[in-house]
C-alpha cells in the first residue's frame, strides 16, 4: 500500500535527548540552527521514546521569572511531556492522521514520534501529515471519478444488454407467432400445388375424351380407354371446391397475420433516435399488446378501456418498451388464467396509462425496491432486474412518473403519468 | 397395409389443424383438437397410432401432452411440431416425451407425410406385439467418454452384474460394439476435442437395439434436433453427470433393450431418419467397415 511508504517519507531526523540531560543543555540544542525546523525533540532511553520536549514548553519554562534558575539544572524529564504521541511507521496514513488528531494535545506546537518496531526512527510534523493526507484525498477523488465514469459506462452497457435480453425474448415470441401462420400457409400452398397437378391431369383426360368424342373416326376402344383414364383420374384426391375455398381463405388470413406482425415490429422500433411530435399512445399500447401476445396467449384476457387521448410529443419506441415491460411483468405475475386491464385517460395536464393485473401482487417489503436497478425476485438468469428501473428512467425523461400500488393475492396496478404538453427528452436514455 | 391408421393432431391454431387434416385425411383417420388435455383423453379412450403436437399452447405444453400420452398409450408414436422452442423443451421432449421426431414450423408437406407414414407403419406393425419377456442375461454398457469419473459412476451403478467397457477411441468403441452384446452406450458428443455427433447417429442407424444416453455440456438446439431425428437418442443428460439421473436412465434403457431382444421388431420404433447430408465423411474407413459388418450381421 502506498500509504505506508508515505508515513516513512514524513520522517524528519532529530537527535534524541537522554533522560538525564539538563534543561539548560536541551535549551542549547533548540538554539542549534540545524534543528530550526523542529517544533520538538524526543527524549529517548536508548532507542525507546519515553517523552517529548517542545520548543514552546521550553520557552514557557525558561521565560518565567527565575525559570532558568529554577529548572535549568533539573533533568529534562522534570518538564517533558511524558505521554507523547508515538506512531508506528507502518501505520496507514489515514489511521496515523486519526491517531494524531485524537491524541496530540498541542498540534500547533508539538510533533509526533515515529517508531519502527518500538524503536525511534525520527519525528513527524503535523503539517506534513496534513499535506500528505490532502494529496492522498486528491488521488482518491481522482480514483473515485474514474470509477464513477467506469460505472456509468457499464451501466449503459447493462441497459443495452437488458434491451438485448428483452429483444431476444420478443424475437423468440415473434418467431413462434410468425412460424405458426407460415406453417399452414406453406402447407396449404404445397397442397394446392398437388391438387393443381391432379386437376390439370383431370382436365387433360376430360379434354382428351371430349376430343375423341368429337373426332369423326373415333373407335369404340379408343373411347373406352379415354373414359377409363378419366375415371381413374377422378379417384385421385383433387380437393373439393369448398375445401379449396377454405384453404384460400386460411392462407390469406395467415399472410395478413404475418404482415400485421411485421408491421408491428416496424412500428415498435420506429424512430428509435428521434422524438415524434404526434403520437397516439392508444396505438402504442395496441402494438405492445400484439407483441406481448406470446406471453399473454389466451391464458390472460386483456381488457382495454381507452379514453380519447390527444396526440403527444414523445419517443414512441421508448414508451413502447415501457408498456411491453409492464405487460410482460403483469402476465408473469398471473399464475393460471387472469386479466389485465389497460386504461388510458386524461387528468388535468396529465395523460394517464394504467396497467392493472389480477396477479399475485407484490409484498409490501418488496414494493419500495422494485424500481431499484438490479433488484429482481426472479431466479438468476431470468431477468436483469433492470426492466422497471429503465422504464422509470424513460418515463422520467419524458417529464412523467410511474406509480404503483399492490395487494398481495389480488393484483398490482402501475400508473404511468405523462405531461400532456409533451416533453420529448432531449437526451437519449441509452 | 390396408388398415388405416388413426392419427391425432394437436395445435391451438385451428388453421394448422385444418391444413394438416386435409393433407392426411386420404391416408389416415384423422382426429384433431386444440386442447392438449383432450388429446390425452382421446389417446386413453381410442387407438391412436401417431400423435403430432404443437409445443406452445395456452394451458399445457406439447411436451407435457406427449409425456402423458406416453403413460396412457405407450405404443402411440409421438411427434413434436413446433414454431420455436427453448432448449429445455427439446431436452424434455427426449427424456420425458421419448419422441420419434422433432419437426419445425414451417414444415414441408411431402416430408411430414413421409414421416407420419413411417411412424404409422411402425405403430401398426407393433400393435399386436406386447413387451417381451425379460431374459436372464444382463447385457453390457459401453462408455465413450474421456472423463474417467463418468466411467467410474457407470461402474458403480452397474455393479458386478453388468459388464462395463470404457473406450476413448471411436474405432475401438465400434469394435467393442460389433463383438459384444451391448445394451446401452453412454457417451459425450465431443471426444478429445472432436465432434462425434455423426458417429453417435451412425451407431443408432447400424444398431437400433442399442440405446444411447448422451451426456454433455454442450447445449445447442440444432445439434439436439439432429440427435433426435437422426440419432434417436434415448436420453439427453447434462454434465457434470448426476448419479441419480444416470442410474434411472440406465435402468430404463436396459429394460427397453431386454424388451427389444425378446421382440426385435420393437426396435423399429427407434428408426432414424436417413441423414442426407452424408455425415459419413466424418467417419473413418475403418469405422465404416465395422458399421458394414454390423449391418450384415443383422440381416443374415
Amino acid at each position: 500500500m502506498p500509504e505506508q511508504a508515505q508515513l516513512r517519507q514524513l520522517v524528519m531526523e532529530a537527535p534524541g535527548i537522554p533522560p538525564h540531560l539538563l534543561v539548560n543543555d536541551v535549551a542549547d540544542m533548540f538554539m542549534d540552527e540545524s534543528h530550526g525546523k523542529l517544533l520538538s525533540l524526543p527524549v529517548l532511553d536508548g532507542d525507546r521514546p519515553v517523552g517529548l520536549i517542545s520548543r514552546a514548553r521550553m520557552q514557557q519554562v525558561l521565560f518565567r521569572q527565575y525559570g532558568r534558575e529554577l529548572f535549568g539544572k533539573k533533568p529534562v524529564t522534570a518538564i517533558m511531556n511524558d505521554a507523547p504521541v508515538v506512531i508506528e511507521s507502518d501505520m496507514a496514513l489515514n489511521e496515523a492522521s486519526k491517531a494524531v488528531t485524537e491524541r496530540l494535545k498541542f498540534p500547533v506546537t508539538e510533533d509526533f514520534i515515529i517508531t519502527q518496531g518500538g524503536r525511534y526512527i525520527g519525528m513527524g510534523a503535523v503539517m506534513h501529515l496534513l499535506n500528505a493526507m490532502e494529496a492522498q484525498l486528491a488521488r482518491q477523488t481522482q480514483d473515485l471519478a474514474a470509477a464513477y465514469k467506469e460505472l456509468k459506462a457499464s451501466q449503459l452497457q447493462l441497459i443495452q444488454s437488458e434491451k438485448m435480453a428483452s429483444l431476444g425474448q420478443m424475437v423468440a415470441g415473434v418467431a413462434h407467432e410468425i412460424n405458426t401462420p407460415l406453417g399452414y400457409v406453406k402447407n396449404n400452398i404445397e397442397m394446392m400445388e398437388m391438387f393443381f397437378d391432379t386437376n390439370r391431369a383431370l382436365v387433360a383426360a376430360g379434354n382428351s375424351l371430349a376430343d375423341a368424342l368429337l373426332a369423326p373416326n373415333t373407335t369404340e376402344q379408343d373411347l373406352q380407354e379415354k373414359l377409363a383414364a378419366l375415371a381413374e383420374m377422378r379417384q385421385q384426391p383433387s380437393g373439393e371446391a369448398d375445401d379449396m375455398l377454405k384453404l384460400f381463405a386460411d392462407t390469406r388470413f395467415g399472410v395478413d397475420q404475418i404482415s400485421e406482425l411485421v408491421q408491428n415490429l416496424k412500428n415498435f422500433s420506429r424512430l428509435d433516435r428521434a422524438a415524434a411530435a404526434d403520437v397516439d399512445l392508444n396505438e402504442c399500447l395496441d402494438s405492445a399488446v400484439l407483441l406481448a401476445r406470446n406471453v399473454l396467449k389466451t391464458r390472460v384476457e386483456v381488457v382495454k378501456q381507452y379514453g380519447p387521448l390527444p396526440r403527444i410529443s414523445c419517443m414512441p419506441s421508448q414508451l413502447n418498451q415501457v408498456f411491453l415491460n409492464m405487460l410482460t411483468n403483469a402476465a408473469q405475475a398471473i399464475e393460471g388464467p387472469g386479466k389485465i386491464l389497460l386504461k388510458t385517460e386524461t387528468d388535468g395536464d396529465w395523460l394517464k396509462v394504467t396497467v392493472q393485473d389480477t396477479g399475485k401482487g407484490i409484498p409490501a417489503d418488496v414494493l419500495p425496491r422494485i424500481f431499484d436497478p438490479f433488484f429482481t425476485t426472479k431466479p438468476v438468469g431470468h431477468g436483469t432486474g433492470l426492466g422497471l428501473s429503465i422504464s422509470y428512467q424513460i418515463v422520467q425523461q419524458h417529464g412523467g412518473d410511474i406509480r404503483v400500488t399492490s395487494q398481495p393475492g389480488k393484483g398490482t396496478r402501475f400508473t404511468v403519468r405523462l405531461p400532456l404538453a409533451g416533453r420529448a427528452p432531449q437526451e437519449n436514455a441509452a | 397395409m390396408s388398415e388405416k391408421a388413426n392419427i391425432l393432431l394437436v395445435d391451438d391454431e385451428e388453421r394448422v389443424l385444418r391444413s394438416l387434416e386435409m393433407l392426411f385425411r386420404h391416408r389416415f383417420k384423422v382426429y384433431t383438437t386444440t386442447d392438449g388435455n383432450e388429446a390425452v383423453d382421446i389417446c386413453r379412450r381410442d387407438r391412436v397410432h401417431v400423435i403430432v403436437s404443437d409445443q406452445r399452447m395456452p394451458m399445457i405444453t406439447g411436451v407435457e401432452v406427449l409425456r402423458r400420452v406416453r403413460e396412457v398409450s405407450p405404443n402411440t408414436m409421438r411427434l413434436l411440431l413446433t414454431g420455436y422452442s427453448d432448449l429445455q423443451a427439446i431436452v424434455d421432449s427426449v427424456n420425458e416425451g421419448e419422441i420419434f421426431r422433432y419437426l419445425s414450423k414451417p414444415w414441408s408437406a411431402k416430408e411430414i407425410v413421409n414421416i407420419v407414414n413411417q411412424a404409422s407403419d411402425i405403430a401398426l406393425s407393433l400393435e399386436h406385439e406386447s413387451g417381451g419377456a425379460t431374459s436372464g442375461v444382463a447385457p453390457g454398457v459401453l462408455v465413450i467418454d474421456e472423463d474417467p469419473s463418468v466411467v467410474e459412476m457407470v461402474k458403480a451403478i452397474c455393479g458386478k452384474e453388468r459388464q462395463v467397457t470404457w473406450s476413448m477411441d471411436l474405432d475401438e468403441a465400434f469394435e467393442t460394439l460389433a463383438a459384444n452384446d451391448i445394451a446401452v452406450v453412454v457417451c459425450d458428443i465431443r471426444l478429445r476435442g472432436r465432434d462425434i455427433t455423426a458417429a453417435v447417429k451412425a451407431l443408432k442407424e447400424s444398431n437400433p437395439m442399442v440405446l444411447t444416453i448422451v451426456q454433455t455440456q454442450l447445449q445447442d438446439v440444432e445439434t439436439l434436433r439432429g440427435l433426435i431425428n437422426h440419432g434417436q437418442i434415448y436420453r439427453f443428460l447434462p454434465k457434470p453427470a448426476r448419479r441419480g439421473l444416470l442410474e434411472m436412465s440406465l435402468e430404463a434403457a436396459s429394460r427397453r433393450h431386454v424388451a427389444m431382444k425378446a421382440v426385435p421388431r420393437l426396435a423399429s420404433r427407434y428408426q432414424v431418419e436417413k441423414n442426407e447430408q452424408a455425415p459419413v465423411v466424418a467417419l473413418s474407413n475403418r469405422l465404416l467397415g465395422y458399421l458394414d459388418k454390423m449391418r450384415q450381421g443383422r440381416s443374415s
